[in-house]
């Protein structure tokens, strides 16, 4: 069974969503304060967290932060403003999508079934994008013998990327893929995961070699240097 | 000239300035030149009394010496004469002067062997009137003139003239010539004294206006510039309270003015500040009961069909409540951005014709018949924010299609080089006058019965009038009753540049423009 953790300080808000996570087949864990997160996050170890940027005690972007720093299990920000500044600190937090209340029920589902989806088993195959070698069996990255540790959405995005090298992704269309959006929304989304990505699998964050940014179109995939 | 006049009219100072120097300017020369007058005719007077006295005693040697001739032989005429001539040698020589004998034209010729002059004076200076009268009275005549002198040099000079007889009773004329030179020097320098005098008084008298006028001035000018900034929103300005005097107490009404101005206007910042944080917190605090009510609906929807019929229907109804209830929400936090001036827009190049087509799409209309578009061939590519301009276009045609009665509804898209129109029209029910004042109201509803078809909030023309603003374009309405509304929504193609023009009318080219109703959102 799947675990989701749903953090939220307003009870029946937490109820209500477990309600609608158990009826679509996943096992849920409720959390109220931000302080609790963690003794119940590394007790349960679940695959997914939906977290409330407004949290009592510990704010939801703290939380986000801290098990950042333990975990790379998908996180999607539950926020009641769909003001830039709250979404961007969420997503640079470390948060993998967000939502903006009251938001369709379905579409919540949705959301969290394209980030739990599994995407290693459709190919065995290794690929390449600038000097790093994906293994998409063991679901790692390697870079000059050494493993680099990715959030499953950011291994998702480079390997969206890497899959088809010649290809020059919009935005949108990177929404569309990665994080199943119907129609294009919020292209800071993928702005935000793109420097996050870059910080962990660049060499030189400024002088990007493995996602090179097209102007004023999107992002392609590096080629080797080797 | 312009820009003096400008300036007579914009600055006390200069006005008062040049009022000063041109009365002063009028009254010194007024007075210099009546003390000027005055002094240089008491010069003038006393050297004429002296030189007629003293003409009339040389006059009376003169003759004495040429009555002689008569009695002493060992004087010789000639010898008389021509010592009366050499003018300065004789006796009482105090002053300057030059002599000259003239024969009486009526006896002598021109050329009489007595005529002479001294000092190389020409003869013909004396004038002939002062002649004519000479010759008829016994007594010396005199007269102010100029005379000439054999090299052609003119000086100014008093003429007394006599008449003499040399014997044997020949009648002659004595002049005796007292040249002004001096005096001219010393009337000279007086004038010149004068000027100078005058000029400085005007400049001095400038110069205190100057500064008195600048000391009353200045607490004004610089009210004035306080009073400026205020007004360009720099309410922290005050003026300087310096002394006791009325300027001080200029300043100190005006810092009192400009505290309480200050006051009521943070007040009122404040008031709507907090007005404006209010709606947008009541907005953020409803949404997290609204998503649980609606996760309940959908949950409770979806046992629809175990529910009997009066239940299953209340869960629909409550469904779709809780969906306008949601739309509601949204407008109201988008209206309380725009009020709080916290809009930002997002620019994108966009083809205006996709965007036109994927709105009508997205509306899932029932009858797409219904609509007719009218795009041009070439692209129309303009840098809007697509989902502001996709959200107005929507209201525009949802509207449209509530007040269209079924009648066909055309979207039109026209382009200039700057700007480009999105026009939705329609042959529906239109609105009258009345009612176009109201349009772009909030929660305004031409006819409530109507509106609640799409579940429209009525906040839907106010947040497209300002989205068009937010882009700096317009959005302009036309209509009629019973003959439909026309709404056009123009926007500049690149950020920042205001539209100049609109490449489509907001009256339709199919009706006589006369019988319809035109507004226009800048009248409100």
């Amino acid at each position: 069974m799947t675990l989701i953790m749903v953090v939220d300080d307003d009870q029946d808000l937490a109820e209500m969503l477990g309600i609608v996570l158990n009826g679509t087949g996943f096992e849920v864990d409720l959390v109220n304060a931000g302080d609790q997160v963690m003794t119940i996050f590394n007790a349960h170890q679940p695959d997914l967290v939906l977290l409330d940027v407004m949290l009592p005690g510990l704010s939801g972007i703290e939380v986000c932060k801290l098990i950042r720093e333990k975990s790379m299990v998908p996180i999607v920000m539950l926020t009641a403003k769909g003001d830039s500044h709250d979404v961007v600190s969420g997503l640079e937090a470390g948060a993998d999508d967000y939502m903006v209340k009251p938001f369709n029920p379905s579409e919540l589902v949705a959301r969290i079934k394209v980030r739990l989806r599994r995407s290693g088993v459709e190919s065995s195959t290794t690929l390449r994008i600038g000097d790093i070698v994906i293994d998409q069996v063991a679901h790692t990255i390697i870079r000059n013998g050494k493993t680099i540790p990715l959030t499953r959405l950011e291994f998702d995005l480079l390997v969206a990327l890497a899959k088809e090298p010649g290809r020059v992704f919009t935005r949108d269309a990177l929404l569309s893929e990665v994080w199943g959006y119907q129609h294009a929304d919020d292209t800071r989304l993928v702005n935000v995961h793109v420097q996050r990505l870059r910080a962990k699998v660049e060499e030189d964050v400024d002088n990007p070699q493995v996602v090179l940014t097209v102007r004023g179109i999107g992002y392609k995939a590096g080629t080797s240097q080797t | 000239m312009r820009r003096i006049g400008v300036k007579w009219r914009s600055s006390i100072l200069f006005r008062v300035i040049t009022t000063t120097f041109l009365l002063s300017i009028i009254l010194i020369s007024l007075v210099g030149s009546i003390l000027f007058i005055q002094i240089s005719n008491g010069i003038i007077r006393e050297k004429t009394n002296e030189s007629v006295s003293e003409a009339q005693s040389l006059y009376d040697y003169s003759q004495g010496q040429l009555d002689a001739t008569l009695y002493l032989p060992s004087l010789k005429l000639p010898i008389v004469v021509a010592k009366i001539l050499q003018a300065s040698d004789l006796a009482i020589p105090t002053t300057p002067r030059e002599v000259i004998l003239l024969g009486s034209p009526l006896v002598h010729a021109p050329n009489d062997k007595f005529n002479g002059a001294s000092g190389g004076l020409d003869q013909s200076s004396i004038p002939q009137a002062l002649r004519k009268i000479v010759r008829k009275s016994g007594i010396a005549q005199w007269v102010r003139g100029t005379v000439t002198f054999g090299d052609g040099s003119k000086k100014s000079a008093i003429i007394v003239g006599h008449a003499v007889e040399v014997p044997p009773q020949s009648p002659y004329e004595l002049y005796y010539v007292f040249l002004l030179t001096e005096q001219q020097t010393i009337v000279n320098f007086i004038g010149q004294l004068l000027i100078l005098a005058g000029f400085l008084l005007i400049i001095m008298i400038g110069g205190v206006s100057w500064y008195v006028i600048r000391q009353v001035i200045n607490p004004v000018r610089d009210a004035a510039e306080i009073a400026e900034q205020l007004t360009a929103g720099d309410l922290n300005r005050r003026m300087q309270v310096i002394g006791q005097d009325e300027m001080a107490r200029l300043a100190i009404s005006f810092n009192e003015m400009a505290v309480s101005m200050q006051q009521q206007i943070s007040r009122l910042e404040n008031l709507s500040r907090l007005q404006q944080r209010f709606v947008s917190d009541v907005s953020h605090e409803l949404r997290t009961p609204l998503t649980t009510i609606r996760m309940a609906s959908e949950v409770i929807a979806e046992s629809k069909e175990k529910m009997d019929p009066a239940a299953a229907r209340s869960a629909e109804l409550l469904q779709s409540q809780i969906a306008r209830f949601e739309s509601l929400l949204t407008d109201l936090l988008e209206v309380s951005r725009f009020d709080a001036s916290a809009s930002i827009l997002e620019l994108k190049e966009t083809d205006m014709k996709s965007l036109v087509n994927q709105t009508i799409d997205q509306l899932q209309l029932a009858d797409l018949e219904q609509i007719r578009t009218d795009f041009p061939d070439e692209p129309v590519l303009a840098s809007v924010d697509p989902r502001r301009i996709e959200r107005v276009l929507r209201n525009l045609i949802s509207n449209a299609i509530d007040h269209s009665e079924g009648k066909t509804i055309e979207i039109t898209i026209r382009q200039s080089a700057r700007e480009v129109s999105v026009g939705v029209r329609d042959h529906g029910i239109g609105f009258t006058e009345r009612e176009s004042e109201r349009l772009f109201d909030r929660f305004w509803r031409a006819d409530p019965s109507r509106s609640r078809l799409r579940g429209g909030t009525g906040l839907g023309l106010s947040i497209s009038l300002d989205d068009a603003k937010l882009h700096q374009g317009t959005l302009k309405a036309w209509g009629a009753p019973g003959k439909g509304a026309n709404f056009v929504l123009t926007v500049p193609k690149a950020p920042g540049i205001p539209i100049e023009g609109q490449p489509m009318p907001v009256n339709p080219n199919d009706e006589p423009s006369t019988t319809f109703l035109t507004f226009d959102e800048d009248d409100i």
